[in-house]
Parts: C-alpha cells; structure tokens; sequence
C-alpha cells in the first residue's frame, strides 16, 4: 500500500532499506532527479543522457509518477576494440511519490538533449489561495 | 622507433608542456565509453543538460578537454523538494598518442551524448603485410 509523505518519496528507497545488506556494492540510481514545487505545479527533472522518446514510458496512477525505459546501446563496428567502458545502465524504472493533488488531465512532458522535464500542475483543490478578510 | 622507457619521458614532458586549463568550482568528469576502429578513436560522454553552445573541445597535440558550463534546471521561486542532480559544470580531460590527427577531429551531441571522432594519421593505421612466398 502507498502512504502518502510530505515530501516525494521514491518507492525504490523503501525497497533499498528492506534489501540492502553491507555488501551490496554503490550503485548511482538512474535517472537522477530534481523535483521542484512552484505555486502551481511541481516540475520534475531527470537526467537521461542516450534516452530516445521512444525508448520511456512516462506513466502517472494514484499520486505516482513513474519513468521506466531502456537504453540501446549504440552500435560499434565489428572490428572495434572497447577501450573505456563507463555508460552501463540499460534498463531503468523509478517511481515518484507527489505530495499533493495532481491535475493528472494536464501533465506534460519534454525531452530535450538527455533531459526530461515533466511538469505536473495542481489540483484546483491544492492550489494555495489567498483568502479575502470582510 | 624508442623504446617503452623513452615514451614515458616523451608523455611526461609532454604532460608537463600542457597549458591547465582553469577549472569551474564544482564539476563532475561525465561518464564515457571509447573504442577504437581501424581508422579513428570514438569518444562517448554522457553530458545530458548541456547544449551544443555551452560545449566546448579543446584539442592540441598530447591531449584533448571537454568541458561545460550549465545553468540551473529550476527558476527563482522553485522550493526544491528533491535534489539528485545538483548544478553543476562538466570537465574531463584525456590523454592523445601521436597516432590521432588532431587537426581532424570531429564532434558531435546528440540525446544529451557527445560524440568525439578522433583518426588515426595514416602512418598510424594497421597495416596488413604481404608474405611473400
């Protein structure tokens, strides 16, 4: 079951605290992201360099936006020798929680030069308001 | 030809000759794959949120650098709830042989990947010799 936090909260923290044990070695989650509050919507930023748009599904279900895809590798000609080899991550899923209602109708989402930016605005409900004093 | 002893002393007085380049305050080496082909060395560096602009590629003879410079993902009146990411600058810097032409290398950044192409000069490439019978 989801439990709602103030802050977003990835579901893959909950799980590392259940599953990771003294030996497991650090390993960088992938995409890294931002998550930024604006008065109307929140705007999420992740880093996904070689990620094509049609390599992500962007999917958001009961407060939680999730990122999943898979990077291809490029092709290298048959007769290359690899040399250095530090980009390894293929396959990627990351869930984020938002803290406040989202006019799910209405998120967008950009991808541009390995940065995706998805902007997600406010419920009516959740937006702040000012409030007249008679 | 010299030998293995002279090549060290060739690169470190190479290294020495090498005009620093000055650092941005924080910046972080991004991550890359190389291989090599018959004819050139293909650099890969994962630099996503840079733009082709902010990029630049210094090339001289010993040694090549990459850098950039980024601004920030979020506006003046962003509350940051969540920050995996940072501000931050590229840098990375790589040796070169004597066998790349370095007047010849090409760039590219496409998807938030830059991509280097460096060749080889000719007196570099394999070359495949004919036995004789």
């Amino acid at each position: 079951m989801l439990v709602r936090f103030g802050f977003p909260r990835m579901l893959d923290d909950l799980l590392e605290d259940v599953s990771s044990s003294d030996f497991a070695p650090v390993t960088r989650r992938f995409p890294a992201i931002d998550v930024a509050e604006y008065e109307n919507e929140f705007v999420a930023i992740a880093e996904m360099p070689g990620i094509k748009k049609e390599d992500l599904k962007i999917t958001f279900e009961n407060d939680v936006l999730t990122l999943k895809g898979e990077r291809t590798p490029y092709e290298i000609p048959q007769d290359a020798k690899v040399l250095l080899n530090e980009m390894r991550v293929r396959e990627f899923e990351r869930s984020l929680q938002l803290p406040s209602d989202i006019d799910a109708k209405n998120i967008s989402a950009e991808l541009k030069d390995g940065v995706l930016r998805v902007v997600l605005p406010k419920a009516e409900n959740a937006r702040a308001r000012q409030i007249e004093i008679r | 030809m010299g030998t293995n002893g002279q090549n060290v002393l060739e690169r470190r007085r190479a290294e020495a000759l090498v005009k620093r380049p000055e650092l941005p305050e924080t910046f972080v080496a991004p991550a890359g794959d190389i291989y090599e082909t018959s004819d050139a060395f293909v650099v890969k560096l994962d630099m996503p949120g840079a733009t082709t602009e902010a990029i630049s590629l210094n090339v001289e003879p010993g040694h090549f650098f990459v850098r950039a410079r980024l601004g920030s993902y979020h506006g003046d009146r962003a509350a940051i709830l969540m920050s995996e990411i940072g501000r931050k600058s590229y840098f990375r810097e790589f040796n070169l042989g004597r066998g790349v032409n370095h007047n010849a290398v090409q760039a590219q950044f496409a998807d938030g990947v830059l991509t280097i192409i460096l060749p080889k000069t000719e007196e570099s490439k394999v070359r495949e010799i004919q036995i004789k019978s």
